[in-house]
């Protein structure tokens, strides 16, 4: 069962125990031999700052029993660095790493280091998009996905198309929704967006809104659009109409667009018009939120209440 | 370890994820609930019970999506708990469960115990172990004190030569673990505890993890991400750290000065389209990383100065009211995510500092008695569908219960049971220097109003927990004004 101490190729080395604190330690865990060993021999070679190829061995070891240990990965990924090693080869070691464990942390910041310094991102989205399929709104493979985008430059290869493949699987999957943001409106080297622009996306917006009219992600997106340009809330006011209307409280099909319509009555200092939309939101459609709709109405009494 | 048997892989999940949480592929496995369903209520509970009001869902798209159906299935196995009682708990004078506090402590105290080798995936998270259980047992009104010694022995083990915390013995620092063991210090008090910490080694780790652009990687080599801002202000302010960088830090060298350096304006960036906070600039708005923002910005300065100053209130506070679903009455992570009883702290706790952010005369306190949001909603959801039927609390029905759930659904109900004012005058005792901020909070209870329809007894309800540290109402202050007398490090 041992398998350092009885291994002449680390003979050298003298395992440091594990210490839980005390003699009467709190959430012990009664580790199995094989994985408290493995972490005394890693205790050890850390203590030493070892860099070497069977300290690389010994992380993987590791990481098969737990790769919920960031203190592994981060020492792997100095010891790879140290030795120079062959970082196209740990990316494929990774993939199927990763994929059984989807929902781990550490395994997608150790490979942002790894891409970093490989300066490449070849495969990468490929990669990505097999993960999202698995798993479509995991926010560390879309936070990933984000710095690969900045930190290549690939604002304009495909991102936009694929995020419109996801949303037209899911026109709720609201990471998609900020990728897509992301992605039209988050290259910092980019000196605004032109009216086409703008327009494309109100309309992709308002196409999603018309299949699913109570769905907040693209009622979002509408309402970061308008606050992007700069756009008096009124841009959208016959588009919400269709929606809702305070003087139709039977044919109201979106909340959201109830609560624009409030925020456009408001601008155009239409009292009577956004407290009734508001009182339908609290009282009806939207009840759990009356608190909420409630002050929405007390803003109107103050001058400049449009927000 | 019965309670907390075969979670091994949520736990795990979560601690993976450490602050985050519900991004994984929900599977309700309905394991407990259906094994445990033996026991009904005698007579149909509707009869007995406060009127959910909220139950109906008027507005509803028919386009089906892998979302709505996950939404559809989440639902299905939340709706008892919501009409009925499948449990068979003993009910409070409004018909809703009472909180089951002698299982709760059990539970907990049981958290601290030993672990089978299949938990060996949090050996890098015991910190928060001792954190989740420890504050949830306060929050319960448990005395902790008798912990004291072995909570302190526990984190020697875990104290880095070179300073801060890691997550045991030889792991390196990081400052989850650094803000759990610090906060869990904080809770059992006393001069000990406090004397454990290296201050000066803690405050070049800190150094270390400000980097040039304003924001705290949480490692060394690490991520840097918005957990890293307010886990390191909340170390800085209750350890009374200097603000001074030391030499060391990668900003200081760039010429930075202070760890506040392009701090806010860092949060700042954090700020979606959607008016949430994301873990780092362009990512998806989530409520715990929203938590994280405003109580960063809490630890700063005054709310109602610096969460104006660096965030755009209006969308923020729509995005915020929109987490809590109807009708469970909880709150989701992100948009057109599910609820997660975990988000009765990271929302939940959002409303204090955002209320008093609001209530400046300057920008009209706000209406309806300075709540914004649906207290009894959440009351009933924790009491309803996120208790365990042996004890501890739960992400939702179908799944089992671990002491992070417990820890946060229970700081949650203590958000909805208690009122907080923010009092810039407040004479606390303290030094007035800089990150005295947090410390102006006093609790406000007794004024509750119409709007305020409560759906809890006396007996339901937890102890008051400080708004922005998450400790027992006083600690903070106890180790704040400790490190203020002491003369250097």
């Amino acid at each position: 069962m041992s398998k350092y101490s009885d291994d002449p190729a680390w003979s050298d080395i003298v395992p440091l125990p594990q210490d839980d604190g005390g003699p009467n330690p709190l959430a012990a865990i009664a580790y199995k031999d094989e994985y408290s060993e493995a972490m005394s021999y890693l205790r050890a070679v850390m203590a030493e700052n070892e860099m070497s190829e069977r300290v690389l061995g010994l992380t993987e070891h590791i990481i098969s029993m737990n790769p919920a240990h960031y203190t592994v990965w981060l020492y792997r990924a100095k010891c790879l660095f140290t030795l120079s090693s062959d970082l196209k080869a740990e990316i494929a070691w990774l993939n199927p790493t990763a994929l059984k464990h989807l929902k781990n942390y550490q395994i997608w910041h150790h490979r942002q280091t790894i891409i970093e310094k490989l300066d490449s991102a070849d495969g990468e989205v490929t990669f990505i998009s097999s993960m999202l399929e698995a798993d479509s709104k995991n926010y560390h493979v879309w936070s990933y996905r984000q710095w690969l985008v900045r930190r290549f430059d690939l604002w304009h290869e495909g991102e936009l198309e694929a995020v419109e493949g996801m949303l037209k699987e899911d026109v709720r999957n609201n990471s998609a929704w900020n990728h897509r943001w992301f992605v039209v409106f988050g290259n910092e080297k980019m000196e605004g967006v032109d009216d086409g622009v703008l327009e494309r996306e109100m309309d992709y917006a308002k196409a999603a809104i018309y299949m699913t009219p109570q769905n907040q992600s693209p009622w979002n997106y509408l309402r970061g659009l308008l606050r992007y340009a700069k756009l008096p809330a009124s841009t959208l006011k016959e588009f919400a109409l269709e929606f809702a209307s305070p003087e139709k409280p039977d044919e109201v099909h979106s909340s959201h667009a109830l609560d624009l319509l409030a925020d456009i009555y408001a601008e155009e200092e239409n009292k009577k018009e956004a407290e009734k939309a508001l009182d339908l939101l609290a009282k009806r459609f939207d009840p759990i939120r009356a608190n909420y709709w409630n002050y929405r109405k007390s803003l109107l009494e103050l001058p400049a209440a449009a927000s | 370890m019965a309670t907390q048997q075969a979670s091994t892989e949520t736990t795990s999940a979560r601690l993976e994820e450490i602050f985050i949480s519900s991004n994984r592929i929900q599977e309700l496995s309905e394991a407990e609930d259906i094994e445990d369903m033996e026991s009904k209520s005698p007579e149909p509970l509707h009869q007995q019970m406060a009127h959910l009001d909220l139950i109906e869902q008027p507005l509803r798209d028919n386009l089906v999506t892998q979302s709505s159906e996950l939404q559809d299935e989440t639902l299905a196995a939340i709706l008892p708990f919501l009409t009925d009682n499948p449990f068979g708990f003993e009910l409070n004078s409004y018909g809703i469960p009472k909180l089951q506090r002698s299982k709760h402590i059990a539970f907990l105290h049981n958290a601290l115990g030993k672990y089978p080798p299949q938990f060996a995936v949090m050996d890098a998270a015991r910190p928060w172990l001792l954190y989740w259980s420890l504050q949830g047992l306060t929050c319960l009104r448990e005395d902790v004190s008798d912990y004291r010694e072995r909570v302190t022995y526990t984190f020697s083990a875990c104290q880095h030569p070179t300073g801060g915390f890691g997550g045991g013995h030889g792991q390196l620092p990081h400052l989850a673990a650094s803000y759990a063991a610090v906060l869990s210090l904080v809770i059992v008090g006393g001069e000990e505890s406090y004397e454990m910490i290296d201050r000066k080694a803690m405050w070049h780790f800190m150094g270390n993890m400000k980097q040039p652009d304003g924001g705290f990687t949480m490692a060394p080599g690490g991520e840097e991400d918005i957990r890293g801002a307010f886990c390191a202000m909340v170390i800085i302010t209750l350890l009374n750290l200097p603000l001074e960088l030391p030499p060391n830090s990668p900003a200081r060298v760039k010429g930075d000065e202070t760890f506040l350096t392009n701090l806010p304006e860092w949060v700042s960036r954090c700020q979606s389209f959607e008016g949430g906070i994301s873990s780092a600039p362009g990512n998806e708005a989530h409520g715990a990383y929203a938590f994280c923002a405003l109580g960063c910005l809490c630890l700063i300065g005054e709310p109602s100065t610096t969460l104006p100053k660096y965030l755009s209130i209006p969308p923020l506070l729509s995005w915020l009211s929109s987490r809590q679903t109807s009708p469970e009455g909880g709150f989701q992570g992100r948009t057109n995510k599910l609820v997660d009883g975990c988000y009765s702290h990271w929302v939940g706790g959002c409303w204090a500092l955002i209320e008093a952010a609001l209530s400046s005369p300057n920008t009209s306190a706000t209406s309806s008695n300075n709540c914004l949001w649906n207290r009894a909603a959440l009351v009933r959801w924790i009491l309803s569908c996120c208790q365990g039927k042996k004890g501890g609390l739960r992400d939702k029905p179908g799944k089992h219960p671990d002491a992070y759930h417990t820890c946060y659904n229970l700081a949650g109900l203590s958000a909805a049971q208690h009122h907080y004012v923010y009092l810039p005058e407040r004479n606390t005792g303290l030094d007035e220097g800089p990150l005295a901020a947090a410390f102006k909070w006093d609790v406000a209870d007794g004024g509750v109003g119409e709007e305020d329809k409560r759906v809890w007894d006396e007996e339901d309800e937890v102890r008051v927990v400080h708004p922005v540290f998450v400790v027992p109402w006083g600690q903070a202050e106890k180790c704040r004004g400790y490190f203020e007398r002491k003369e250097g490090f």
